[in-house]
C-alpha cells in the first residue's frame, strides 16, 4: 500500500524540492503532508494517518533531535519510522538521532538518484 | 585547511546536485578587494573551533534565477521564496564546509540561517576576522560567498 509520508523542514524550498525528488524517483507514496519544525510535525502525525516521516535536523524551535526524543515519549506516534534528511553528517549527531529512533539519513545536498537509492527501500 | 577551497567545492556540489546550473570560481588576483553589488543577503552563523559567518551575496535576476531552477518555475520577484532558497543554499554549503573541517579535527555548529533583502547591502564587523570571498560565474551573472572567520 502506498505510505502517506510528513516532510519536515523549515525551508519550504526543500520540502518542495524533497517532494519533487520522491516523484521523480517513481516511488510509490500516497498523500505528501509538510510541517517546518518539531512541533508542527507533532501536532501532523497526531492528526493525520502517517506511514513514514522525513525530518531535516537543524530547525527552529523544536529540531530534529528534539522531535525524535519527544515523539518517542507519545505512545500512539512513537513507532511510526523517521528518517533524517540534513546537512549535518557528522558520526556524533547522526549517531544520537539513531539512538533516538531514526531509521537512516541522508545528507544534503542529494540527487534524484540518490533520493531513489536511498529511499526506495524504505518506501 | 584549505577553506577557500573546501568552500568552493561545497558550493560547486551545491550547484550540481540540486539547482542544475553550471558555476565556475572567478579567479581574481586580489579577492580581498571583490565586491558585488547584491540586493540579497544569505548569513549563516558558525560556532565552535571556527567563529563566524558564512554569507552568499546575490543580485536581484541571480538570487531570482537560482530560485527559479530550483523550485522549477518562473520567479518574478525577490521574495519568500528567494530568502528561503538561497537561506538553503548557504545552509547546504555551510554544512560541506562543516563536513571539510571535521576532517582536519575541526568542529563548528551552524545557526539557522536569516535572509536580508536590500540595496548594495555589505558585511562589516568581527573584528580581527580573516575575509575569504569566492566570486563565482554563472549564465545568470556573478555572485559571491564569502566568509569572514576567526580561528579559536
Amino acid at each position: 500500500m502506498a505510505k502517506n509520508v510528513l516532510l519536515v523542514d523549515d525551508s519550504s524550498t526543500m520540502r518542495k524540492i524533497v517532494s519533487r525528488s520522491l516523484r521523480q524517483a517513481g516511488l510509490d507514496f500516497g498523500e505528501i503532508y509538510e510541517a517546518g519544525d518539531g512541533l508542527e510535525a507533532l501536532a501532523m502525525l497526531e492528526k493525520e494517518s502517517i506511514d513514514i516521516v522525513l525530518s531535516d535536523i537543524n530547525m527552529p524551535n523544536m529540531n530534529g533531535i528534539e522531535f525524535l526524543r519527544e515523539k518517542a515519549n507519545r505512545p500512539a506516534i512513537k513507532d511510526i519510522p523517521v528518517f533524517m534528511i540534513s546537512t549535518e553528517t557528522g558520526d556524533d549527531i547522526i549517531g544520537e538521532a539513531k539512538s533516538l529512533g531514526a531509521i537512516g539519513a541522508l545528507k544534503k545536498p542529494f540527487t534524484p538518484d540518490k533520493v531513489n537509492e536511498v529511499l526506495g527501500p524504505i518506501m | 585547511m584549505e577553506l577557500e577551497k573546501s568552500l568552493i567545492d561545497a558550493t560547486l556540489e551545491v550547484f550540481a546536485s540540486m539547482i542544475f546550473i553550471e558555476i565556475e570560481p572567478e579567479t581574481h588576483s586580489d579577492r580581498e578587494a571583490v565586491a558585488i553589488e547584491s540586493n540579497l543577503f544569505s548569513l549563516i552563523g558558525l560556532a565552535g573551533d571556527i567563529k563566524g559567518v558564512l554569507a552568499i551575496q546575490c543580485p536581484s535576476n541571480v538570487a531570482m534565477g537560482i530560485t527559479g531552477a530550483m523550485l522549477g518555475m518562473e520567479v518574478t520577484e525577490l521574495g519568500e521564496d528567494a530568502k528561503d532558497a538561497i537561506g538553503e543554499i548557504a545552509n547546504m554549503v555551510a554544512g560541506g564546509l562543516k563536513e571539510a573541517l571535521a576532517v582536519f579535527g575541526k568542529k563548528i555548529e551552524l545557526a539557522i540561517p536569516t535572509t536580508i533583502i536590500g540595496e548594495s547591502i555589505r558585511t562589516s564587523g568581527l573584528s580581527g576576522a580573516t575575509r575569504v570571498m569566492v566570486p563565482f560565474l554563472s549564465p545568470l551573472g556573478r555572485f559571491g560567498i564569502e566568509l569572514r572567520f576567526i580561528l579559536s
